[in-house]
């Protein structure tokens, strides 16, 4: 097997070089046959990683312990979504990993700009396939993941580190990994574009969209790397500009760089260079990240290890990029001239500038200072490294100009806003602005950062508001439709904008919940069972006991402790340390985690008497956390609008047929009946009932012997919590209780709603449980608004448009914006 | 033409000029030696109270805690020289005999006084992240 994914690897480097030479030679003497020979190369290379992949795959899961890197990062006893997931758990897998990526990424992308892109796809066959050169030849070389053990080797695995058996750590590196690759798509139809001298908007419009995807991976990628840190780190914290993370931001500043400035081109024939520039340097620093996290060039905790040889074969690969790419830039430079001068600073074209040069100043500096220690020991032969506050002091004020440009944006018309323009732009978000840090003021928050933070969102909020608002009257004016028609057509007619606006509101979110962040609060208590801590207020914490248990996996050290808020009772928490088997000297740290919209109670057991059964605890109050998880949220779904193919909301637009309504009324009733058939069911057998009342509520019920399953779920061998659960579940059902009065019971005597697995429908939980409902309704009032709309059509399409009249510049002034900005 | 050019040139000047100004004085500010015990230990009077990142390993059976308390003491060798560290709070995951450890703290004649939150251990060469995240 090991042999096989050798010789395959091989193979594949082999057969890419021959699709580089094949292209380029089909590419300069025009040659069709030899063109077409190159791309199918490259997609024997796509099709020989995959098989590659799927070999390493294998033989993870047969635990095929003569492979080095199986051996290294997996183990029998690991559950099997680890076992996969170890492919890309260490260097050489994750290269290979990386390489697969590309491979499929590039074949996708040629098929599907197959067609249009004819001149292109040569060069960027030519492209890619130098990439995948590279990574194979590291492969090959240096880092061949299939490598085996030359004498006898072990019968099992070392196992992959514990604290990488983690749901996040599982699905965030490939997130990453799809970001990076994606963003070589880009870079090769740029280059592509370069070399072949078709410079029109063509190559954009083939790569705006991979952009965005790449990006939204890169985003959601970060995300879970910090969400990961979160939940599974314990020390209360999200981002610390480590350099593994900044490694990953760097393309994330640039790429957000040329989804803005890529508009100002479509629009006014501006920034050529400047656009194909950043294309180059985000492909350059998706390189440049892997290159950072592995070579050891910076001393971070968690970078794989020092590797000279490495360091130095992608040293040579990023300077033939950087050379070859602006090489051709400059060539090109004649082809690459401006249509349009900037008209005025008063324009979306200057504030798009701006953000560009913000971001890309953000980018640098991320970069020079993750390196500025491996830059003063070069120069002064002395390592001076600078610290988070150094980060924070800087970034802090450049996130801040970010979120004003957010705001001022689409404030902003083309080409230049009139005075007048702009005091009527300007006006509500200006007072906004105003009464916002009135309240910051009153309600004594501090300036500085929050302050500040809060006037921004708030001047953000205010500004898209107004946009939609604007935008859906005047076309509902226009159209002669209801509001919430006009907004779905906004959509429809306008996705990248009106989805971009939607991403800029979860930026608002998150940067709400990044301004939580200067008023969290840390404690450190040292507890006796039975002792409490009141240090922070309204928090009382009460410490019962230490229990110890086991499975076949780890033994758990878990602390029990109630949480009242207030004097009332707000939760049950389990704070533990976990000594996996084989790994006893490094216990993980379990963090207990009680969410909430305002704010997180987020305890940690950091160590434990095992005498007099003392625990000492980290609490940390963290507000306005969750914020940043939902603003990511808000992000993917605006990309997600942002992404949809033309036709997708075509019907909003479309021409109606005749009876549509009626069908569509049918339809609803259609869909209406299952629920009313399901009404009636329950008046079954009383015996039956029974016996599945008890089923359904063991699900619902949480077993207390530490386990962290439903008590129906759980596997512990001779569980005292699940019998005594049953039997009092037993015993209250034969008592006549009801559901949720048997609910009730069980978190009355529990203390807490952590009894139950689901949260149960009162309070803030009524939000979770009405998100569905709200999503449900939602749908109604689209269908709804979209038979008012059909049913309309046919008066005002007879009769001049009225409304329009009204405001003809603000009309005019839309309707181009809308006309090109898609 | 050429008058846009020169204000720009100008303006590129100024701005980038003001940052650098900025960036050498706020760095001045938050900037920390980064160094192994060895570099260090030999010439310690001269490094005492000077902000400082300790690069080395945790010697085998040398941590202590006070009973009852978050207080640390342990020892941090690299090379030939060994310096002893006390520290105060929650150690991470990976603090543990022999771990290669980053100390953020003052090195003062009597040890070296580890800041709060200031124990960065390093993953032992088992433990190969493969992304971003966390300490």
């Amino acid at each position: 097997m090991a042999v096989l994914g050798s010789f395959i690897l091989l193979l594949a480097f082999v057969l890419s070089s021959a699709a580089f030479s094949v292209s380029l030679v089909g590419a300069r003497n025009r040659r069709l046959s030899l063109v077409e020979g190159g791309v199918g190369l490259y997609h024997v290379v796509t099709a020989l990683m995959l098989v590659a992949s799927a070999l390493m795959i294998h033989a993870f899961i047969t635990g095929d312990y003569t492979i080095k890197y199986v051996q290294h990062y997996s183990n029998s006893a690991q559950p099997l979504f680890y076992k996969f997931t170890s492919y890309w758990g260490g260097l050489d897998g994750s290269i290979m990993f990386w390489t697969t990526l590309l491979a499929v990424f590039g074949s996708v992308a040629i098929v599907v700009n197959r067609q249009r892109q004819r001149l292109l796809i040569p060069w960027v066959v030519v492209t890619l396939a130098i990439v995948e050169m590279f990574f194979l030849f590291l492969m090959v070389i240096h880092n061949n993941p299939f490598e085996t053990f030359l004498t006898s080797h072990p019968t099992d695995g070392q196992g992959l580190n514990p604290l990488l058996q983690n749901y996040y750590m599982a699905i965030h590196p490939p997130m990453l990994y799809l970001g990076f690759t994606g963003m070589a798509i880009p870079f090769a139809f740029g280059i592509g574009a370069l070399a072949s001298g078709q410079l029109d908007d063509g190559w954009l419009i083939a790569v705006r969209r991979w952009t965005m995807m790449a990006w939204l991976f890169l985003t959601v990628g970060l995300t879970l790397g910090g969400l990961w840190a979160y939940e599974e780190l314990g020390w209360g914290g999200y981002w610390m500009w480590d350099p593994v993370e900044n490694a990953a931001l760097l393309p994330w500043f640039t790429a957000t760089a040329f989804l803005h400035s890529v508009m100002v081109q479509e629009r006014r024939g501006m920034l050529k260079i400047w656009n194909v520039s950043l294309v180059i340097v985000t492909f350059f620093l998706t390189i440049f990240g892997t290159f950072m996290t592995r070579s050891g060039i910076v001393q971070s905790v968690h970078a794989f290890g020092e590797d000279r040889e490495l360091a130095m074969l992608f040293t040579g690969f990023m300077v033939l990029t950087l050379v070859l790419s602006f090489g051709l830039v400059i060539y090109r430079m004649p082809l690459l001239r401006s249509r349009n001068e900037l008209d005025s600073w008063a324009s979306k074209e200057a504030a798009f500038l701006v953000n560009n040069w913000v971001l890309l100043f953000a980018a640098f500096f991320t970069l020079f200072a993750t390196m500025f220690p491996t830059l003063s020991e070069a120069v002064r032969g002395e390592r001076v490294t600078v610290g988070p506050p150094f980060f924070n002091q800087w970034m802090i004020p450049v996130g801040f100009i970010m979120l004003f440009l957010t705001g001022v944006g689409p404030l902003l018309a083309w080409r230049k806003s009139t005075l007048a323009n702009l005091a009527e732009q300007f006006l509500w978000p200006v007072i906004v602005v105003v009464c916002a840090l009135g309240a910051c003021v009153a309600f004594k928050i501090p300036l500085w950062a929050s302050g500040v933070a809060f006037s921004l969102c708030a001047f953000v909020t205010t500004s898209i508001a107004q946009e939609f608002i604007r935008g859906a009257s005047v076309r509902r004016r226009a159209t002669g439709t209801d509001i919430f028609t006009a907004l779905v057509g906004l959509f429809s007619r306008s996705r990248r904008r009106y989805g971009g606006y939607i991403v800029h509101v979860g930026i608002v979110l998150v940067f709400l919940g990044f301004a939580g962040k200067s008023f969290e609060r840390t404690e450190t208590v040292s507890l006796k069972p039975g002792e409490s801590f009141a240090g922070l207020k309204p928090y009382t914490m009460t410490y019962n006991a230490l229990t110890v248990t086991q499975d076949p996996a780890k033994q758990m050290v878990t602390a029990d402790l109630t949480i009242t808020r207030s004097g009332k009772a707000f939760a049950n928490m389990y704070p533990a340390r976990w000594f996996f088997v084989g790994h006893e000297q490094e216990p993980t740290t379990e963090v207990a985690l009680r969410r909430g919209p305002a704010e997180d109670f987020y305890v940690v057991l950091a160590s434990y008497e095992a005498g007099d059964q003392s625990a000492h605890f980290q609490v940390h109050i963290n507000p306005l956390v969750n914020w940043v998880w939902f603003g990511v949220g808000i992000m993917v779904m605006g990309t997600f609008i942002a992404f949809l193919p033309e036709r997708a909301m075509a019907f909003a637009t479309a021409k109606v047929p005749e009876g549509s309504a009626t069908t569509t009324l049918i339809l609803l009733l259609a869909l209406g009946i299952p629920t009313l058939a399901r009404a009636q069911t329950p008046s079954g057998g009383q015996i039956i009932a029974e016996s599945a009342m008890e089923r359904e509520l063991m699900g619902e019920i949480m077993c207390t012997c530490g386990c962290r399953l439903t008590a129906a779920n759980c596997g512990m061998p001779n569980c005292e919590g699940k019998a005594a659960q049953r039997a009092k579940l037993k015993e209250l059902i034969a008592q006549g209780l009801t559901k949720p009065q048997i609910l009730a019971a069980f978190v009355k005597d529990f203390g807490s709603e952590d009894i139950l697995s689901r949260p149960p429908d009162s309070g803030f939980n009524r939000l979770a449980w009405a998100f569905p409902y709200a999503a449900g309704l939602l749908g109604i009032g689209a269908v709804a608004g979209m038979a008012v709309r059909w049913t309309r059509r046919k008066g005002t399409e007879a009769g001049p448009i009225a409304g329009a009249a009204a405001r003809p510049d603000l009309e005019d002034r839309l309707d181009d914006e809308l006309r090109d900005l898609d | 033409m050429s008058k846009k050019m020169i204000r720009v040139l100008l303006a590129v000047v100024v701005i980038g000029g003001a940052f650098a100004t900025l960036l050498a004085t706020t760095m001045r500010e938050s900037a920390e030696y980064y160094k192994h015990v060895d570099e260090v230990m030999p010439s310690a009077s001269a490094w005492y109270g000077k902000s400082l990142q300790l690069h080395g390993f945790v010697v085998a059976g040398s941590i202590q805690r006070r009973p009852n308390t978050l207080d640390y003491r342990f020892m941090v060798r690299n090379g030939d020289s060994e310096v002893q560290a006390d520290y105060t709070g929650v150690v991470p995951d990976t603090f543990k005999d022999d771990a290669e450890v980053v100390l953020k703290g003052r090195l003062a004649p009597t040890g070296f006084k580890v800041d709060e939150n200031g124990v960065v251990a390093k993953c032992p060469s088992k433990y190969q992240a493969t992304g971003t995240g966390g300490k």
